[in-house]
């Protein structure tokens, strides 16, 4: 389920700070000696270029109906076969995966600016920490895709309405960590030591502890892209997520599950990029959380 | 003496006759069993006043009667009623003799009492009795087993309203009525009809057992009517809200029988050995509705260059799973199955596929590509397969499809209200009287308000001759083509399917009945 | 949980539709809608209808449901054994798999097993479990005939029929989180393997075998039990979609129809349920930490 490991994740990690450009450039020598980020991350590389080049990939248009071809096996016409209106699946999961990563990236990028904001703020200013976390809580109260159904009942179908639903429900997790993050640092000297110059509350907590969080904000980011990715399949699925005439991967399984004795073809190969979309980016998150992450870094 | 032996000769003969028959009859409908049936999901209730859900008419004819019910030609015969009535030579007084000795599922005996009490209800909470009540002066107990219908004008439509399947007019005990008042969902079931309700577990089942007092007519059974006999012990209905799990299930033999199945797996299932595939005739027919009270479809010029545009053919295949036993082309507002009618006017403006005409219209509409609402919803999968079809087809001949997929709940919703949509899809069944079709009424969604079709309605519901009545039929049918208040589609055909061991099934009825069926293990 | 609640109330009267016209059908018409609706007390304005609510929780009513025709609090109870059954065996096979898995792979960490093994939670955790689940009747009910394709049998009327039932079900829902517990099991026997005592184990000459299930097993147990509190939790949102493909009527898909059907109460009662088992577990972890943990004892 969309939620796996996030919860747990934030348990173990902890702040990483990097600052120094030759930090950085260690950094990246490490990152490309993990097999995992290298793996995951390529995987990840030829997904966003498919999503990028779908038009030009796709032997036919993905909205087209063919009714005379329906449900046809896979042939050299139809690599992947047809579905039930003759749309040729190849087509419809080169452009699945659009959808896909649009949802993931714009999730991830919302979850972790709104994260960040939240998180700081609830860090920094012990009284709002109170409500917020209240807030939090109560969201982190229900599990992630009866939330994420419900918002979509109340929006209705539509790509940014998915993304809104499950940016509101990966929020919590994010600004949980950033929080905690803030927490750990903020009794650091340095930090109490620019406290002690006179700096303003934001400015000590944009300066100073940001850029602690940016290393488990990545592994999360990437974590939250894997469930958002995820998440998107299953609303798809259940009927509430991107009109269904929109070619995602979960509309096409969804549409495949009535056909699967007569045309097996139409739920297996968008699952299998479901699948292969959901290995490269835990292969990557597993692999910048091992780089990033001092306290599971091997010697 | 001799004549002595001659009467006992007879009655010997007699009883051997009789033991043969009941013999007979005992190895070719055995009795006993549990039949399992498979349909799409929970019912809002079981109170047949109440809605008109397709799902709550099944359910509820097994556990109650009415005073008529339909025979094979969807023509009214008696059944909680003695005969036909008699009506008064003003044609306003109807008086309804009862059977005697009927009992109700809880013992008591259904008296003149309950029918009043019943018919009032239905009449103030049923969308037909509304109907036909509009027309009613006072219903009254004559004594204990007759009961009069006053009217205020006369009307042909009767019968036809008492004996309609859905939404129908179900006798309960008066006891019953007292307790809940029409707007209220009643929460005891119990009727007269051959089965009785012994537990109802939402999501789970639904069970029913053979009513052991029921005493079924001697006439021959007749599509909804007749002679009704109760060879099961226990009818389980299993709710199973996907089509395709459905399909699987009575293939693997999991259910006995199978209701709305994918219409996809159709010859999967005539291969499948132990199954038996029925085609439901008729179903629905397939309808867009267009918005007459407000907006862009409220131009007759763009309604009729949208029934131009349209092929049937290919929309008709596809939804039908590519299954050309499982849709049919017609043109007539009343099914084939409708016998009496039915129409057959030919050259009217159906199925054109004629992209240039389409063309045209929407020039002379004046329309610039401004997006047109169309409501669907996937609940129903065929509405959603013929409205992205549709979609396609107009935008080839020049429209601009808005295509909404909500959950019916909020089409239902929708759909009341002119500001919201364009259009929306829905399916119509099957009509009894001229009367009942609600899309050409103005108080259904859509709205049709048009003069001349009020006009030819009110005369069909005054009328009573039926080939006067044929004739206007015949005249709303040529004007509905005209005016496009709706878009007619083909007829499209439901899949049921049962096992081989499940006998005596009437595969001619539109909705399923399970009296006089049993079980060959 | 009175945010929980409020939230909830509002979110779910936000939801466009309307419960009446989908109970009445669709042929009836525009009065008898709004006399139902009169009737169900649904066209008073929304305060007055939240302040009713809460006093009817207040009392432990949770309404009444509009479509079931019964109380909340009975309808809850008819499902709620489905889902139970559902989520303790998804558990059991959760569990089963994965701390087993997790510990072999911890324990010769690098070897050929620990690669195998861990490239299988991999994939585990990336598979979609609804697919995974399409799959399954796919090839064990339809194609082979081995298990029915869906549905439920009660645990105390019929045992056999319950299993047979349960079982395909149980593993789609408790294969993604098998890999996870997989995962983090061996994450913690990899630490506890470096701890002190355990090198303190080793140079006393125990063999490798004893060192590991003696002293490792028990205390890498311990973070592996708040990652089990976890998972029941994400079992409840998990068993949402198993629920829907595998026809079992439980929880899961009492909200769903309640949802479509727009019957409010039920709704609030599902989520507030959730919310209520979510805080139970979190707090059963909690305790159970405690027990296991001798570092952890509260007063």
């Amino acid at each position: 389920m969309p939620e796996s490991v996030a919860v747990n994740e934030s348990a173990v990690l902890a702040g990483a700070p990097v600052t120094a450009a030759g930090a950085r450039t260690r950094l990246v020598r490490r990152l490309l000696r993990n097999h995992s980020v290298v793996i995951g991350g390529s995987v990840f590389l030829v997904l966003v270029l498919v999503a990028l080049f779908a038009d030009a990939l796709s032997p036919y248009s993905p909205t087209r109906l063919y009714p005379a071809q329906r449900l046809k096996p896979p042939s050299l016409s139809n690599l992947l076969g047809t579905d039930e209106f003759g749309r040729d699946i190849a087509s419809l999961v080169l452009h699945g995966s659009r959808v896909s990563l649009l949802v993931g990236g714009v999730t991830m990028v919302l979850t972790s600016l709104g994260g960040v904001l939240i998180g700081l703020v609830a860090g920094y200013y012990r009284r709002l920490d109170l409500v917020i976390m209240r807030v939090m809580d109560g969201l982190m109260a229900f599990p992630a895709i009866l939330l994420a159904i419900a918002l979509m009942a109340v929006r209705g179908p539509g790509v940014w309405n998915v993304i809104f639903s499950l940016s509101i429900v990966y929020l919590p997790r994010t600004a949980m960590l950033i929080r905690s993050t803030a927490l750990s640092v903020r009794e650091l000297d340095y930090v109490l030591a620019a406290q002690a110059l006179g700096r303003g509350g934001l400015a000590i907590a944009f300066r100073h502890i940001l850029p602690n969080c940016v290393g488990p904000l990545l592994v999360q980011g990437t974590f939250i892209f894997a469930y958002a990715v995820l998440a998107e399949a299953i609303l798809g699925f259940l009927g509430v997520g991107v009109p269904p005439y929109v070619p995602s991967w979960g509309n096409v399984i969804a549409s495949g599950k009535n056909v699967i004795r007569e045309a097996f073809w139409v739920s297996a190969f968008p699952g299998l990029a479901l699948t292969l979309a959901g290995l490269s980016l835990n292969l990557l998150g597993d692999g910048l959380r091992d780089t990033l992450d001092p306290r599971l870094r091997r010697e | 003496m001799r004549q002595r032996k001659t009467t006992w000769a007879a009655i010997i003969v007699a009883v051997v006759a009789l033991c043969l028959i009941s013999v007979l009859d005992a190895t070719a409908q055995k009795k006993g069993g549990v039949l399992k049936v498979g349909n799409l999901g929970e019912p809002p209730t079981l109170d047949a006043h109440w809605t008109t859900a397709t799902i709550t008419e099944v359910l509820t004819n097994h556990l109650y009667e009415g005073l008529y019910a339909l025979d094979a030609r969807s023509q009214p015969i008696p059944m909680l009623a003695e005969a036909m009535p008699a009506v008064s030579k003003d044609g306003l007084t109807y008086t309804f003799k009862l059977r005697q000795g009927i009992k109700f599922h809880n013992g008591k005996e259904m008296t003149s009492a309950d029918v009043v009490a019943s018919l009032n209800r239905w009449g103030a909470q049923s969308t037909y009795g509304k109907g036909l009540y509009a027309r009613v002066a006072e219903v009254r107990a004559v004594d204990k087993y007759a009961v009069q219908m006053q009217l205020k004008e006369k009307t042909a439509t009767v019968l036809i309203s008492l004996a309609i399947p859905n939404n129908f007019a179900a006798i309960y005990p008066k006891e019953v009525i007292d307790k809940f008042k029409p707007a209220e969902k009643a929460t005891e079931w119990i009727g007269t009809g051959p089965f009785k309700l012994v537990e109802w577990k939402p999501d789970r089942h639904i069970k029913m057992v053979r009513f052991d007092d029921y005493q079924p007519r001697k006439e021959a059974a007749s599509g909804y009517g007749g002679r009704k006999v109760v060879h099961i012990n226990e009818l389980l209905w299993m709710p199973v809200p996907d089509a395709a799990t459905r399909v699987a299930q009575i293939e693997t033999g999991e259910l006995d029988f199978a209701d709305d199945l994918d219409l996809n797996a159709y010859d999967r299932l005539k291969k499948t050995a132990g199954v038996q595939p029925i085609v439901a005739k008729p179903y629905y027919w397939l309808v867009a509705v267009f918005n007459k009270k407000e907006g862009l479809m409220t131009n007759q010029k763009l309604r009729q260059a949208w029934q131009a545009a349209l092929d049937m053919e290919p929309i008709m295949k596809n939804v039908a799973g590519g299954h050309a036993e499982l849709y049919r082309l017609d043109s007539s507002l009343a099914f084939v199955e409708n016998a009496p009618w039915h129409t057959k006017i030919k050259g009217l403006p159906w199925n054109e596929h004629n992209r240039d005409k389409a063309k045209r219209l929407l020039r002379e509409a004046g329309y610039k590509g401004e997006p047109i609402r169309f409501m669907t919803t996937q609940e129903y999968k065929w509405m959603y397969d013929f409205a992205l079809l549709t979609k396609q087809q107009l935008e080839d001949a020049g429209f601009t499809i808005d295509l909404q997929v909500v959950d019916w709940a909020t089409l239902v919703k929708r759909r009341n209200n002119h500001k919201e949509y364009d259009a929306f899809t829905t399916g119509m069944g099957n009509f009894y009287d001229p009367t009942h079709h609600i899309y050409l009424g103005p108080n259904w969604p859509g709205w049709t308000d048009d003069e001349d079709l009020n006009r030819m309605l009110a005369e069909l519901a005054g009328e009573g001759d039926y080939k006067k009545r044929f004739a206007l039929w015949e005249q709303v049918t040529r004007a509905f083509y005209d005016k496009v208040p709706v878009a007619r589609y083909g007829d499209l055909f439901g899949l049921r399917a049962s096992r081989a061991h499940v006998k005596g099934f009437d595969t001619t009825l539109m909705r399923p009945r399970f009296h006089n069926v049993w079980l060959d293990k | 949980m009175l945010v929980v609640v409020t939230v909830v109330f509002l979110l779910i009267h936000l939801i466009p539709g309307d419960p009446v016209a989908v109970i009445l059908g669709p042929e009836a018409n525009a009065q008898q809608i709004e006399d139902a609706r009169r009737e169900l007390g649904l066209d008073r304005p929304l305060h007055e209808q939240l302040l009713r609510f809460y006093a009817r929780l207040l009392r432990g009513d949770l309404g009444r449901s509009y479509f079931l025709d019964r109380p909340v609090t009975q309808a809850l109870w008819e499902r709620a054994e489905p889902t139970l059954v559902l989520m303790t065996a998804a558990l059991f096979v959760a569990v089963l798999i994965g701390v087993p898995t997790g510990i072999v792979a911890g324990a010769y960490q690098g070897s050929w097993w620990d690669r195998g093994l861990m490239t299988l939670a991999l994939l585990g955790v990336c598979v979609p479990g609804f697919w995974l689940s399409l799959n399954f009747i796919y090839l064990f009910s339809v194609r082979l005939g081995w298990l029915p394709v869906a549905g439920y049998a009660s645990v105390l009327q019929d045992p056999v029929a319950a299993a047979r039932y349960m079982l395909l079900p149980a593993v789609s829902l408790g294969f993604n989180q098998s890999a996870l517990i997989a995962r983090i099991a061996r994450s913690c026997m990899i630490e506890v393997l470096r701890q002190d005592y355990i090198r303190t184990a080793r140079a006393k000459g125990l063999a490798e075998r004893s060192v590991i299930f003696l002293h490792a097993f028990r205390n890498a147990l311990v973070p592996v039990v708040t990652v089990i509190g976890i998972t029941m939790a994400i079992l409840i949102g998990g068993a949402v979609v198993t629920e829907i493909v595998f026809n079992i009527p439980g929880l899961g898909r009492l909200i769903i129809s309640a949802i479509l059907r727009r019957d409010y109460p039920v709704v609030q009662g599902v989520v507030l349920l959730t919310a209520a088992a979510y805080m139970l577990i979190n707090l059963m972890v909690d305790v159970v930490y405690a027990y296991i943990d001798p570092r952890i004892r509260y007063a």
